[in-house]
């Protein structure tokens, strides 16, 4: 009866931002990412996008508690970025990488078809 | 404002990208198995996820009883509704039904909804099968699978087997009845199972083997046969012309290390290496019918770029704390 609602778990509340950034207080270039509604789907591919950085020193995520809907990506830079510039560096790469990878598959699946059609 | 250079987006940023490349082996609607390479484990589990809990389909998630003389009770058959999927190419145009601004969510609705109706009643002393069939959907693109392969194959060739049946929903016996009206909505395996377009997604790394053929040669041809028999699954064989050891089949490896025990059992440590590929995988994917298997695949990668784009940082906010975190670190 007083069950909450499913899609709790996928759409972010009102007056929720999707994402905020708070920078370390003790460490330079360090700062933590809040991603509400977001799971390991998402945060392992940031980080291991994030591994690819030579100038990310450090990164990684976590999802404090399944029945919190959210994770949190610590990201820690050399001074030559920042982390919102590697953050956003990340999914800049991901996002292309989709890219180039639906229009392989796509590329494939046609190419694939012409074979079919070929061998009958 | 060098400063908002330096922390947003200057123009000589390096990029990191990668280009996967795609080898698909064999395609049906509801069946794909494809290689991928150049990407990662979490960009392959990423897609995996993707596919099982988060690409939409078209299933039924209200329904009304009119009546109801059945043996099973209305939730029990409200949920059975449920489970049946549904033809659901429009799913990723649709809206979700708590987005559609254009409705209260009555059914009525083009933009997020699709009203189905059922009325079966049993008047003959047979047992008679309420199915999937006798379904009738208010919008002809969305319907259930096996109604709609059922009617592009006896279109094709005419003849009906036992399949045609349809998926039972329940049994009547004389005069009990069944009358709803449903609502089919667009939703995601993340909110219920009976969302989700995929049967099975898997994917494995591509085994790498390497046979010691100086050590092997070492070994009788009865120790080979020992050796190759270890293995639960069939992954080696002996040529029968030249009595040496094949690899038969690499996939077949479930990195169960068998075989590499067996080899320092035999007093042979090294006699073989198996890596995986952490570069190669190899995806299996099955639809329920909802949405061809390959379709599944693109409107996974489809699906996973929206939601990039939903954790990108906000510009503004985001460039005025790196300033002022640079002017902190000064
Ligand atoms: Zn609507």
């Amino acid at each position: 009866m007083n069950a909450p609602d499913r899609y709790e778990r996928f759409v972010v509340p009102e007056g929720t931002k999707k994402v905020s950034y708070e920078r370390d207080t003790k460490i330079v270039n360090a700062a933590s990412f809040t991603v509400e509604r977001e799971d390991h789907t998402i945060g392992n591919i940031l980080r291991m996008q994030l591994h690819r950085d030579p100038n990310v020193l450090f990164a990684g995520y976590k999802l404090p508690h399944p029945l919190q809907y959210k994770i949190i990506v610590r990201i820690q830079t050399t001074s030559q970025s920042s982390p919102t510039q590697a953050y956003s560096q990340a999914i800049d790469d991901l996002d292309k990488e989709l890219d180039s990878l639906k229009k392989g598959f796509e590329d494939e699946k046609t190419r694939f078809e012409e074979k079919l059609r070929q061998g009958y | 404002m060098t400063e908002k250079m330096m922390g947003g987006a200057g123009a000589s940023r390096t990029s990191y990208q990668r280009y996967p490349r795609v080898r698909i082996r064999e395609m049906k609607d509801d069946y794909l198995k494809f290689e991928l390479r150049d990407t990662d484990a979490s960009m392959a589990n990423a897609l995996r996820r993707v596919m099982l809990a988060e690409v939409p389909t078209i299933a039924i998630d209200l329904v009304e009883i009119e009546a109801n003389s059945s043996v099973l009770n209305d939730e029990f058959i409200a949920h059975r509704l449920g489970l049946i999927p549904l033809t659901s190419d429009d799913a990723m145009s649709m809206r979700f039904s708590r987005d559609c601004d254009a409705c209260d969510g009555d059914g009525q609705c083009e933009f997020c909804s699709v009203e189905f109706f059922l009325s079966v009643r049993c008047d003959s002393d047979q047992t008679l099968d309420v199915t999937s069939a006798d379904l009738q959907s208010t919008n002809p693109r969305v319907c259930p699978v096996d109604v709609a392969a059922n009617a592009l194959s006896s279109a094709a060739d005419g003849y009906d087997s036992a399949e045609q049946k349809g998926i039972i929903i329940v049994k009547l016996r004389r005069g009990q009845e069944l009358r709803l009206r449903a609502i089919a909505r667009k939703g995601i395996g993340k909110d219920h199972a009976k969302w989700s377009p995929a049967a099975t997604v898997t994917f494995m790394y591509e085994p790498q083997i390497h046979i010691n053929e100086d050590l092997m040669e070492t070994l009788t041809l009865e120790e080979k046969r020992s050796w190759v028999e270890s293995s639960p699954t069939k992954v080696f064989g002996i040529d029968p012309n030249t009595q040496q050891v094949v690899v038969v089949d690499a996939e077949a490896y479930t990195y169960d290390d068998e075989v590499i025990k067996k080899a320092e059992a035999m007093g042979k440590p090294g006699l073989i290496e198996i890596y995986p590929k952490e570069d190669s995988f190899i995806f299996t994917v099955e639809s329920t019918g909802a949405i061809k298997a390959s379709q599944l695949v693109i409107n996974a990668i489809d699906i996973l770029k929206q939601k990039l784009d939903a954790v990108r940082l906000q510009d503004e906010e985001s460039d005025m704390k790196e300033l002022t975190s640079h002017l902190g670190n000064l």
